[in-house]
């Protein structure tokens, strides 16, 4: 999925004595079925950008389009109809309810669609099954091991079969050993032909061979490497 | 999509969000059910006291004159009913004999009315209210109708003969010919029956006087004027109408639920303001939940209709819930909660069973004074809560 960014500026508290501006003057083109990095310390940016990218929010100035839509100007309701078809989040942390079963957690993203329940049950047991995390089903999400937790969020993003995957600081709290099966994980789904825009600081994933693409953000602007 | 579908979902995942915070959710809905049982209970008591006294002043005489002196009452000569006699409207004026009888052996205290039924225009309309066996002939001596707390009296005693003695200390007995429906418990539960005579002799009382003298009209409209024209006849009398006696029963009992039903209102918009302060504070949690759901696609609609879901289930679970265990209360259990409140012991006898009787405007009131203002309260501030913005669920800038 194509991603055109063109003089993308973002204010925070724009006129307020604590005015912030996170992003400034941001162009940026991100092909389809690829994998790309924002790399950045905190603070500087990157996931503001994964955020606009997102349609989470609209820039204050500037251009974004996404497959060829202009995004810039919708309504919110309609950002959120298209983030329901076209994106797959995967949150620092996984933001995960952990009240709610592991098959309850990755079928939120199906709930407001109006899918029938044994269509939405399907879907998640087969994302289930291919992540190893069956066995789990019933289980509250606040009672499984931090990769079940990890293969949960992944499960979840991907349930609605969208084209383009945004994840912010994936593995920010996760151990070596789990960085590396995410980034795999990573990797197969960019083999499947999905784009992929991963925020982080963190060498396992801006090193990682199925990254094409590393871009440095420092204090809202883009330092391309 | 099926906008039908997409309820369904969310129904079922505000089902499983209320299962999992079960206690507070349980507390919620048994606070706001007491407090639907309370009000409703006063709505049944008071329209089943109302409907009860209504039914029982059918066979009521439409105006009733008692003698006054000193400010009480006092035996009334006969010869006032000739006084009326010229009054236009008068169909017939009927002395009547009642007093107080108390029972040593169960301690109760009965009422005992004379009928000079032969002359009674609506004799007929007694055996309407009777349960159990019929009027006896209109003259016959030595029977009696009798309510339901004298018939068990005297099951208790075992007996069929009702035994009762005079001031002398001499015995009179009298066969039992008619037991009164339940439904009339508020005037018929203590009540004995008998011929004027009867009563004449068991109190004692001259042939010249009687308690009260009964008056029936031909026209009910006619009621107030010749009530009016009644007094200024008979300057030393009270003279008291079926309307008044009806409007008194409404006038009491409406004023003690309407007192009840303004407290009870109070702790009812303490409720509101409280699920209203709840409904409007998101904790932490609520809010990370919001705002994951959001990322996830969720609209603010949607998280609306999970609020809006959340009401109907607790509000109307409360009121279903609160409404049976009132009907139960009153039907059952003779609304004995609230017994003291409503009724009072020196005006109604405290074994009063009560049948309340189900009225839709009733309920429907209830419902928009408890579970609209509910709604209300949890679901408007959810507007606060739908609009939490999506990006908190993110990291940093």
């Amino acid at each position: 999925m194509l991603i055109e960014l063109e003089h993308v500026t973002k204010v925070y508290n724009q006129g307020l004595a604590n005015e912030v501006t996170a992003l400034r003057e941001v162009s940026l083109r991100i092909d389809d079925n690829s994998m790309v990095c924002l790399r950045g310390a905190s603070g500087s940016g990157k996931s503001t950008l994964l955020s606009i990218i997102g349609c989470v929010f609209q820039p204050t100035s500037g251009r974004v389009a996404i497959a060829g839509k202009q995004l810039s100007r919708l309504p919110d309701r309609f950002l959120t109809l298209h983030r329901r078809r076209y994106i797959g989040f995967i949150f620092q942390n996984f933001n995960i309810l952990p009240a709610l079963s592991v098959e309850e957690n990755i079928m939120l993203p199906l709930v407001p669609l109006g899918m029938r329940p044994m269509v939405m049950r399907e879907k998640a047991a087969v994302l289930m099954e291919r992540f190893g995390i069956s066995h789990r089903r019933r289980f509250p999400a606040g009672q499984i091991s931090g990769g079940e937790l990890q293969r949960t969020a992944i499960a979840r993003a991907l349930v609605n079969d969208p084209p383009l995957i945004l994840a912010d600081e994936p593995t920010a709290h996760l151990d070596s050993r789990l960085s590396h099966e995410f980034m795999d994980f990573m990797a197969d789904l960019k083999a499947a032909g999905k784009t992929i825009v991963i925020t982080s600081h963190d060498a396992l994933v801006t090193e990682h061979k199925a990254v094409d693409r590393v871009i440095d953000i420092r204090d809202g602007r883009i330092h391309v490497s | 999509m099926s906008v039908l579908a997409r309820h369904l979902n969310i129904l079922d995942h505000t089902l499983s969000s209320l299962w999992r915070r079960r206690l507070k959710n349980l507390s919620v809905l048994l606070v706001f059910a007491g407090v639907i049982f309370l009000i409703a209970s006063f709505q049944l008591v008071t329209r089943a006291l109302t409907e009860t006294a209504e039914q029982a002043l059918v066979a009521a005489p439409e105006i009733t004159i008692q003698k006054m002196s000193a400010g009480r009452q006092v035996a009334v000569p006969l010869a006032y009913s000739e006084k009326l006699s010229g009054i236009f409207g008068i169909r017939r004026v009927v002395p009547r004999v009642w007093g107080y009888y108390f029972d040593e052996v169960s301690g109760a205290n009965y009422t005992v009315l004379g009928l000079e039924r032969d002359r009674m225009p609506a004799s007929g309309q007694l055996d309407l209210v009777l349960d159990q066996g019929e009027s006896p002939a209109p003259g016959r001596s030595g029977a009696a109708l009798i309510g339901r707390s004298v018939q068990q009296g005297l099951e208790r005693k075992g007996g069929s003969l009702l035994s009762l003695f005079r001031p002398d200390l001499s015995m009179v007995s009298f066969t039992v010919a008619g037991v009164f429906k339940e439904e009339t418990d508020i005037l018929t539960n203590d009540l004995i029956v008998l011929d004027i005579d009867d009563a004449r002799d068991l109190f004692l009382v001259p042939e010249d006087v009687a308690t009260d003298l009964c008056v029936y009209v031909a026209n009910q409209r006619e009621v107030p004027t010749i009530a009016k024209k009644i007094a200024d006849a008979l300057p030393d009398t009270r003279v008291v109408t079926r309307a008044q006696i009806r409007k008194t029963y409404q006038v009491v009992f409406g004023w003690r639920s309407g007192f009840a039903s303004v407290c009870l209102l109070t702790a009812l918009a303490a409720f509101v303001i409280f699920a209203w302060d709840k409904a409007s504070g998101l904790s932490p949690e609520e809010r990370r939940e919001i705002s994951i759901l959001k990322l996830l696609g969720w609209e603010t609609r949607d998280i609306l209709a999970i609020r809006l879901w959340e009401g109907i289930l607790v509000a109307g679970l409360a009121f279903v819930l609160g409404c049976t265990l009132a009907y139960i209360h009153v039907a059952f259990f003779g609304a004995s909660l609230f017994r003291p409140v409503m009724v009072g012991w020196s005006v109604i006898s405290p074994s009063l069973r009560l049948a309340p009787t189900v009225q839709l405007s009733q309920f429907l009131l209830i419902f928009c004074f408890s579970v609209l203002p509910y709604m209300a309260a949890t679901v408007i501030p959810a507007w606060s809560c739908a609009s939490v913005p999506a990006e908190s669920a993110l990291g940093g800038v």
